[in-house]
């Protein structure tokens, strides 16, 4: 949230103006210097604006960390046929609400950044596709894309530029898997949320059949930044692979949980410690998972790490959504990994064996072994059950599933077996 | 700008209104011109079925298989598409519920701090179980996979409001609110 | 260089093979020889790749690919047989039974299953999973399919069928992830004159015709190579036998007439075709009654209508007919003077197949009008009005239900030759038994003149033999033509006697049929 938690060690560049009310309408937002990087960005070839994002080294933040420049460098410049843009509003990570809170608070920096992306792409039209359980953050954002539209920098030539984009707030219905982005672009054309086989990419066969460029919220989010200030300054934060900053959300055992930006060099162990506070009173911190549910679980030796895609991944996890979530001594590893497998089982799509049957099997399995039922063989079964839903599939929801269990038995197996020998959990309650 | 809402934002929202109403029209007034709004911001009809399902639920409830074959019918769509389609997305509810649909998140982040709680707080207080509708057809309780707000846990809807930050202790003033 | 023709040079499994830009990996491995597993690949649908049971490794990619959509590129090096992609499929299978019922004693499927075929290749002898099914049931689609819902795997081929081919999304994917299945709108039952096929096209026991359900394992079927009698399409088909009853028709894959598919009509149409009360010795007048005689008698009673008497030969025939019987009853009829035959077509709505329209159930419900107006007969609406006749009258395979009770008293000589003694029959002078197009071998002209074979799939009963045999006894010994003795050789005296036919054999026609010169128009009545 950063509200009511914001900490001095932050570098608040996109969620500066969290907790503020008045940031939300488009007047307010204006006053705050919205809006201001159009100018110099309708000053620029759409390619040179591509070109400044590419030397930005902006990644997506969507989890799958793509450079964003050179995403928009493959769609089609010759206007044969519509460009589309797609903004994943779908946050739906378990453990991942940032999103949410940057439209919520600052629904016009997201329309900057898809109006600069549109123009940059050349398309005319973009969707943001928003979670349908965001009830109240789809008002907010229905409120500044009418704005938007009646301030001109929506519709027909914009702010005189000659350059025209409608925006239309796609709602979800929910899918935890059309935030994949095909099962995006499925859903987007009133289809079931199937994600496609790639290739075609987006880039050549999107939405409607046309090229599509898919970004992520916080992605679009940080653009007007990067273009207003340029990408040396973007570059002052981070490491080469991974420049500026980013939003992590954190929740479960923590004293202060909520958003929190920090360039991405930043310490993990500082993160969780001293921004968030570590956990609740009285309590040891446990297990962390980095980058939402679906990103191998952390000890608690294994976090002294800088927060760049590189340092986690170096550290045996993934940064991905930067959704984080701490579990103290209390937590019941074998429950937690469960509930987990069980979110993955009820969003499997369905279309690939492996992630269809594999998902409700492990979660089978985790709640006989969780109540007490469980037997030795059960553990070596839960490997090789999850080995064979690794990279066998079309979209990674099968790799999502098998990780948290794969990881937790290699980091946790004694409280797996002291549910199957004793019955009994070893999480202090 | 015409009159009504502005053709950007017209989707339906896949929650039941307060005031739906299962018999209303599909579509009249202010909802035709929704529905012919959404038309006008797609390449094809068949991307206006989301939007229009939701809008549909939004005002009647439900989505009542009468209902769904009358969406496919004014998209052009067989009633089997619409119904798969209906079917793969969870806000869509495919059977009546009461007149607050209340769903609780027990996804991994709500679940560590209390979600369990809230859940049987609120079937005590409203005499259910999940996914039943209470005898006065008020209240219908379910568990959903995390609604995203994770670090305001626990994270509950109740129609198409969001409650956050929700624990065992706030049950009773929730659900006196909605009375 | 026309980038179609440009061929990719690869290697599969050690085996260097060259083919056109754009092939699959699991076609390219057809050409080796070499068949990877599959379950929602079919060569007549879109591919989904979704049942992840053709995944192979490829040389340089990070993860094994699905066979049935990555194209093939130079110098790929796959491989479909080491231990990882044997893992991986043995996976898919395990996957696959997990939540499967394993009811493969009372399913209508064993024996022809895919799931069963690799789960014995693949699978281990005893299951890992201890967790309890989910379970489904089953319920009708249409009124004679009924959906096992705990069988399906969710490949999705009936439902692309529907959609693609059938061009009618009417059954779909509903709910999703494991609790998944394929049903109609809710409550209604679909209704499409080619729904059967989505019981073709499932590799399990999950979509089953209740019309054959129960009736017969898989493996106690024979099998022939037939075409449909149902209409002028002629479909090619294969037909499903046991205990000499055809059970089953299904469609056997000819890509210029009927691809992958046929229709209802036609499946349900050749269903115990000639079952039932039929004439099975030769039958000579003999003091006013019809009297069963064995074939020398009644071929020289055939010889001496022949040779004496006054008056041409009117005939009618059946446009169901095969060509060689057709052949030789005009045959018969010229040594009196062949004065015209005529033969009626039922008829009944015509359905196009949307995504394959080159198949459509015709109009026309016969399988050789084309053929019988290609040896000289013609189509009228007037079918009894042949029997005002003082000549010879022949009849065949005309059933004669429905004609005047005098039919033929008018006629010197009135030889019947067909399946069943009806009133009308039974005035006959000398009655033939005959086979039906299943008993014996046999071609059908279809409504583009495609000359198509089939075989015989069944015992004719008693002592029927088709007239080409026997007549053409009774027309060497009159010196018009020799002894035939196979249906090739009859085929080929037809061949050689007229022109439309004119370099046809057999051996020429194949599989795929051939057409007759000049072949394009359909049949109209005269």
């Amino acid at each position: 949230m950063a509200y009511p938690y914001a900490h001095p060690r932050e570098v608040r560049v996109l969620s500066k103006y969290f907790g503020d009310k008045d940031a939300i309408g488009i007047d307010g937002w204006i006053e705050r210097g919205g809006y201001t990087a159009l100018k110099g960005v309708f000053e620029k070839s759409p390619d040179e604006v591509i070109e400044v994002v590419k030397e930005s080294g902006l990644r997506g933040r969507g989890g799958a960390g793509f450079p964003a420049g050179l995403k928009w460098s493959f769609m089609p410049k010759d206007g044969d046929r519509p460009n589309y843009l797609a903004c994943n509003a779908d946050e739906s990570e378990p453990g991942t609400f940032k999103d949410r809170e940057i439209m919520r608070w600052t629904p016009h920096q997201l329309i900057e950044g898809i109006i600069i992306c549109s123009y940059a792409i050349r398309a005319s039209h973009a969707y943001i596709y928003i979670r349908g359980e965001f009830v109240d953050v789809v008002r907010v954002l229905n409120g500044a894309v009418v704005e938007a539209y009646e301030r001109g920098y929506l519709g027909e030539n914009i702010q005189g530029s000659g350059f025209n984009l409608d925006l239309t707030v796609h709602l979800g219905a929910g899918a935890y898997i059309a935030g994949e982005e095909t099962g995006l672009l499925n859903s987007l054309e009133g289809r079931r949320a199937e994600p496609r086989i790639k290739p075609p990419f987006p880039a050549q066969q999107g939405a409607f059949g046309m090229p599509t460029t898919v970004n992520n919220v916080e992605t679009l989010a940080a653009v007007p930044h990067i273009m207003e200030n340029g990408a040396d300054w973007y570059r002052q934060w981070g490491t080469e692979k991974s420049p500026g900053t980013k939003l992590f959300s954190c929740c479960g055992h923590l004293q202060r949980p909520g958003n929190y930006e920090v360039p991405l060099d930043f310490s993990l162990k500082e993160l969780v410690f001293d921004l968030c506070g570590g956990p609740p009173e009285g309590r040891q911190l446990k297990a962390l998972i980095p980058g939402g549910s679906s990103v191998p679980i952390m000890t608690l030796d294994e976090i002294d790490c800088d927060c760049t895609y590189e340092g986690i991944e170096a550290a045996g996890s993934f940064l991905g959504s930067g959704g984080l979530i701490a579990m103290d001594d209390s937590t019941c590893i074998v429950h937690a990994v469960r509930k987990m497998v069980e979110f993955y089982a009820h969003e499997s799509c369905g279309q690939c064996t492996n992630c269809r049957e594999g998902t409700s099997w492990l979660a089978k399995i985790l709640r006989r072994i969780e109540r007490g039922d469980g037997r030795e063989e059960d553990l070596p079964l839960l490997l090789d059950v999850g080995s064979n839903m690794v990279g066998k599939t079309i979209c990674p929801l099968s790799d999502s599933a098998a990780v948290p269990v794969v990881s937790s038995i290699q980091k946790f197996e004694d409280e797996y077996l002291a549910h199957i020998r004793d019955g009994s959990c070893t999480a202090a309650r | 700008m015409s009159d009504g809402m502005h053709p950007a934002i017209v989707s339906g929202q896949p929650s039941q209104s307060d005031e739906n109403n299962p018999d209303a029209p599909l579509f009249e007034g202010e909802y035709k011109d929704r529905f012919d709004k959404i038309l006008s911001r797609y390449p094809d009809k068949r991307a206006a079925l989301l939007p229009v399902l939701s809008m549909a639920q939004e005002l009647r409830g439900w989505l009542s298989p009468e209902t769904i074959g009358r969406v496919a019918e004014l998209l052009d769509l067989t009633s089997a598409y619409a119904r798969s389609v209906a079917s793969f997305y969870t806000m869509y509810q495919l059977h009546p519920v009461g007149k607050y649909l209340i769903q609780v998140c027990t996804g991994i982040g709500c679940d560590l701090c209390g979600a369990e709680g809230v859940v049987e707080g609120l079937l005590e207080a409203t005499k259910t179980r999940i996914g039943e509708t209470s005898e006065d057809g008020k209240y219908t309780i379910v568990e959903v996979e995390c609604l995203g707000g994770c670090g305001f846990p626990a994270m509950v809807q109740v129609n198409d409001k969001i409650y956050e930050n929700v624990q065992a202790k706030d049950v009773e003033g929730l659900l006196k609110e909605l009375d | 260089m026309n980038d179609e023709n440009k061929l990719v040079e690869l290697t599969i499994d050690g085996a260097k093979v060259s083919v056109p830009v754009g092939t699959t990996i699991l076609h390219a491995a057809e050409r080796v020889g070499i068949v990877i597993p599959r379950y929602c690949y079919h060569p007549g649908l879109s591919a989904p790749a979704v049942c992840r049971m053709c995944l192979v490794e490829v040389e340089g990619a990070p993860k094994p690919l699905p066979s049935c959509v990555q194209t093939v590129q130079d110098g790929m090096v796959v491989t479909t047989d080491n231990a990882d992609a044997r893992k991986a499929r043995k996976a898919a299978v395990e996957f696959l039974l997990v939540n499967h019922p394993l009811d493969c004693p009372i399913c209508d499927a064993a024996g022809q299953c895919e799931l069963q075929d690799y789960a014995f290749e693949t699978g281990q002898l005893r299951t890992r999973n201890v967790e309890p099914k989910v379970v489904l049931g089953r319920d009708h689609l249409t009124s004679d399919i009924v959906y096992f819902a705990d069988r399906c795997i969710l490949c999705t081929r009936c439902v692309r069928f529907m959609d693609e081919v059938a061009g009618d999304a009417l059954i779909e994917v509903m709910n999703r992830g494991s609790r998944g299945y394929i049903d109609t709108m809710t409550g209604e039952l679909f209704e499409h004159p080619f729904s059967m096929n989505i019981v073709d096209v499932c590799p399990v026991g999950a979509l089953v015709n209740e019309d054959f359900l129960f009736k017969a394992r898989s493996w106690d079927l024979d099998r022939t190579a037939s075409v449909c009698p149902g209409c002028t399409q002629g479909c090619n088909v294969s037909l499903g036998t046991k205990e000499n009853r055809i059970l089953r028709a299904k469609p056997r894959h000819n890509a210029e007439v009927n691809s992958y598919w046929m229709c209802d009509h036609g499946r349900q149409s050749v269903v115990n075709w000639g079952a039932g009360d039929r004439l099975e010795v030769p039958m000579v007048r003999e003091d006013g009654a019809l009297k069963p005689a064995d074939w020398t008698r009644a071929l020289e009673s055939l010889a001496s209508g022949l040779e004496s008497g006054p008056g041409g030969a009117r005939a009618l025939v059946s446009a169901g007919a095969s060509n060689e019987s057709l052949y030789a009853l005009h045959k018969l009829m010229d040594q009196v003077g062949f004065e015209g035959g005529g033969f009626r077509v039922e008829t009944g709505p015509e359905e196009v197949l949307a995504g394959f329209p080159t198949l459509t159930l015709r109009e026309e419900r016969a399988a050789n009008v084309n053929g019988a107006q290609a040896l000289g007969f013609k189509r009228t609406d007037d079918p009894f009005a042949v029997a005002d006749h003082a000549g010879a009258l022949f009849v065949l395979e005309e059933d004669l239900e429905d004609a005047p009770e005098d039919f033929g008293a008018k006629a010197r000589l009135f030889v019947y030759i067909g399946n069943r003694l009806s009133a009308a029959a039974r005035n006959a002078h000398l009655a033939l038994p005959s086979p039906t197009f299943a008993e014996m071998d046999g071609t059908f002209t279809n409504y583009e003149g495609r000359v198509q074979r089939f075989s015989q799939a069944l015992r004719a009963p008693g002592l029927a033999r088709p007239i080409w045999m026997t007549g053409s006894v009774v027309l060497s010994r009159m010196g018009a033509g020799s002894e035939l003795r196979t249906a090739a050789e009859a085929f080929a005296a037809l061949a050689s006697e007229y022109d439309a036919f004119d370099g046809m054999s057999y051996e020429k026609l194949g599989l795929q049929g051939a057409k007759i010169a000049g072949a394009g128009t359909a049949a109209t009545a005269s």
